[in-house]
């Protein structure tokens, strides 16, 4: 048994499900949906298509390089069975699993970063362009709101460090 | 989904390159549809020249066009259910010839066949191909 990979969008193809195209020289393509197999049938390019994991790897969008992905692989030698092992690699997945999300929020952290400053630098520039070719003078931001004089009212400072505002705090006694 | 008029695609050496499906055989469930590991009648539409040289030696190329044959369907374009749930289709529709005794007329197979045929009796076709998906 084992769990193959969609040919158009990687994810996983469990036992049972999904569809395998067999072409005449025994290339097996399996498809995860019906989605991915139409999306086969129209000749798309997975690389191109937006939402696969192909596309999303090749636009930098996601992380490619790193020890984490090297576990899951395709390994075509048979490991005898060894209960220990199995004991050990269970164990071993949930850690990879942990630090891989861990690696991949960084990496999200750092892509949104590039890309807000990225975004920045456009606006500005686009801005700057408006600005200089054309006649209309853009208005200066003007804040609608007059500014008031706030007035202030003294407040009483209470702090906790005086007890009672000077009286004790101690019951009464006759 | 084979039936009638349905050319297929023969992948032995028997001398026959496409034929064309007159009938299928009956069983219980195919409906009159025939899929792969159904035996079906045919009519070869096509098939390799005899030389004369040829037809006088041993292995002399065993039928020629016209001929009405069995045959057993090896792959198929229409998606089959494996037992598992999953589906697998292939490329073309192929078949394999057989005599009157559903044994093959050929020697040997040129192609990938379907890992079916196993499941429904055909070992030796299964044995045969260089390639079993």
């Amino acid at each position: 048994m084992r769990i193959e990979k969609c040919y158009f969008c990687s994810t996983n193809v469990y036992p049972g499900h999904g569809t395998a195209f067999v072409r005449n020289d025994a290339k097996v393509f399996r498809f995860c949906t019906s989605k991915c197999h139409k999306n086969f049938k129209m000749k798309r390019n997975p690389r191109k298509v937006r939402w696969t994991k192909a596309f999303r790897k090749a636009a930098g969008k996601e992380m490619t390089i790193d020890s984490t992905i090297e576990f899951e692989k395709r390994r075509n030698v048979p490991v005898r069975y060894d209960r220990e092992l199995v004991q050990t690699t269970i164990k071993a997945m949930k850690r990879v699993g942990e630090i891989k999300a861990r690696r991949e929020r960084v990496f999200f952290k750092h892509r949104m970063a590039a890309s807000r400053e990225k975004q920045k630098a456009h606006r500005k520039k686009a801005l700057e362009a408006v600005k200089s070719k054309s006649s209309v003078k853009l208005l200066e931001p003007v804040s609608t709101t007059t500014e008031k004089e706030k007035i202030k009212v003294p407040v009483k400072a209470k702090s906790a460090l005086i007890q009672g505002e000077g009286r004790s705090m101690g019951m009464e006694i006759d | 989904m084979i039936g009638l008029k349905s050319t297929l695609n023969v992948i032995d050496n028997s001398g026959a390159l496409i034929v064309e499906c007159v009938n299928v055989l009956k069983n219980k469930v195919n409906n009159g549809w025939g899929s792969v590991g159904d035996e079906i009648v045919v009519v070869v539409q096509k098939a390799r020249p005899v030389s004369a040289a040829a037809q006088a030696s041993v292995n002399a190329v065993k039928v020629r066009q016209g001929d009405v044959r069995r045959a057993v369907i090896v792959r198929t374009r229409k998606p089959v259910r494996r037992p598992d749930g999953s589906y697998i289709r292939f490329d073309d529709n192929a078949a394999v010839l057989l005599n009157n005794k559903r044994e093959m007329l050929g020697t040997r197979i040129g192609g990938i066949v379907s890992a079916d045929l196993r499941l429904k009796g055909w070992g030796k076709i299964v044995s045969l191909a260089p390639r079993v998906v």
